[in-house]
């Protein structure tokens, strides 16, 4: 083999092996992504199902102890108390009221696939006018914002992790 | 002999390269089968769930506060209140149930059934094709209520937990050298859904 050859060869093989790189990384992203839709699925079923508890839940604590009709907002909780009423509302279903659970963090897994998924809480109040901003006053409405992503398996360094954000209004209502 | 030894190499080479490329595509076939696997039943889970969660988010719709909209509970067989025509008169009951394994003996999968739903005890509709259809009942304290709930604490259900599976019908067989003792002697590609819905959306405010 002459030198030109065999340079030919190498380059040859240089070619090659950057096409089956190219190529086993594609497969390898396929998968990824395919078990990026199942996390995508069990991520947001959690969320929607703790949505869905909240939703049973009294809007505040004074409309869950009381049955007469609110008025007017300053007799809900203050904004800077949001959050559990008592050292004994620690667990999902010892919370009677919507904000109940401010500040909380749950970790809950999927129905024996192993896979666990950690959700953080955040109540406030919100402009009665625009949904999207958070009011220090208090007001009729009350919003939920949820983060759920998967904590086990934990993540390899070279894969993205993503983390479902959910949101959630809901206004106080009262049937004479 | 130096043209010989050229011919060798090439021979080694080319066979290498063969090796390689024979490998790639089969490798790019099988996982193709497996995506393709996972892709179709995860689209087949979330048809069946946006059904199922879609009418177990109006349990108990139009139904007074006082009576129990679950009106029959067990571990794979639900019956339910819900007022479907929205017309505030004729209360429905809509069940959900799984069949047995032998209305999809035509399938490779032999755990796939059908789930059913009929309501007031008509036809019966098959909705979907799962491999698990799981359901627990919670009190509002949390506690889980054996299946099946004594009609006497079907008020207590505050909350239900549905857990479904979907499995590809069409396997993926495997060497008989590689399943192990108690084992399928073929892989399907699975999807899980879970999720809690509340039995009354009335129960409190």
């Amino acid at each position: 083999m002459t030198t030109g050859q065999t340079m030919l060869t190498l380059a040859a093989f240089v070619f090659l092996s950057t096409v089956l790189m190219n190529f086993y990384g594609t497969l390898a992203m396929t998968g990824a992504d395919i078990s990026s839709g199942q996390d995508g699925i069990l991520a947001t079923t959690i969320t929607t199902s703790y949505l869905e508890i909240a939703q049973g839940l009294a809007f505040d604590e004074i409309t869950d102890t009381s049955s007469i009709a609110i008025n007017n907002p300053t007799a809900l909780t203050a904004s800077g108390s949001l959050g559990p009423d008592g050292a004994d509302e620690d667990s999902l279903y010892k919370f009677n009221d919507f904000d109940d659970f401010k500040g909380f963090s749950f970790e809950k897994e999927a129905g024996g696939t192993g896979r666990r998924y950690r959700t953080t809480f955040n109540v406030y109040y919100v402009s009665t006018t625009n949904v999207e901003t958070s009011s220090s006053a208090r007001t009729f409405l009350k919003r939920m914002d949820l983060k759920t992503w998967r904590t086990f398996p934990p993540a390899r360094t070279t894969d993205d992790l993503d983390t479902l954000n959910m949101s959630f209004v809901v206004g106080y209502f009262h049937f004479d | 002999m130096a043209a010989i030894m050229d011919i060798i190499y090439s021979i080694i080479l080319g066979g290498t390269i063969l090796m390689i490329i024979l490998n790639a595509n089969d490798m790019a076939s099988e996982n193709h089968s497996v995506y393709n696997g996972d892709m179709l039943v995860q689209e087949m889970l979330i048809t069946t769930a946006q059904m199922v969660e879609g009418e177990f988010r109006n349990m108990g719709f139009g139904i007074p506060q006082t009576q129990a909209s679950i009106i029959a509970a067990d571990s794979s067989d639900i019956t339910f209140l819900c007022d479907l025509g929205r017309d505030g008169g004729l209360i429905d009951q809509v069940r959900y149930y799984v069949g047995p394994t032998s209305e999809l003996n035509r399938t490779q999968n032999e755990l796939d059934r059908y789930l059913h739903r009929t309501v007031n005890g008509g036809g019966v509709n098959e909705i979907g094709v799962v491999t698990i259809f799981k359901l627990r009942y919670l009190t509002i304290a949390g506690e889980e209520l054996t299946t099946p709930v004594a009609s006497d604490r079907l008020s207590e259900i505050f909350v239900v937990e549905v857990t479904m599976e979907v499995q590809n019908p069409y396997a993926i067989l495997r060497n008989a050298s590689e399943v192990g003792e108690g084992e399928r002697n073929a892989l399907f590609s699975s999807s899980l859904w879970q999720q809690t819905r509340l039995a009354s959306q009335n129960s409190r405010r």
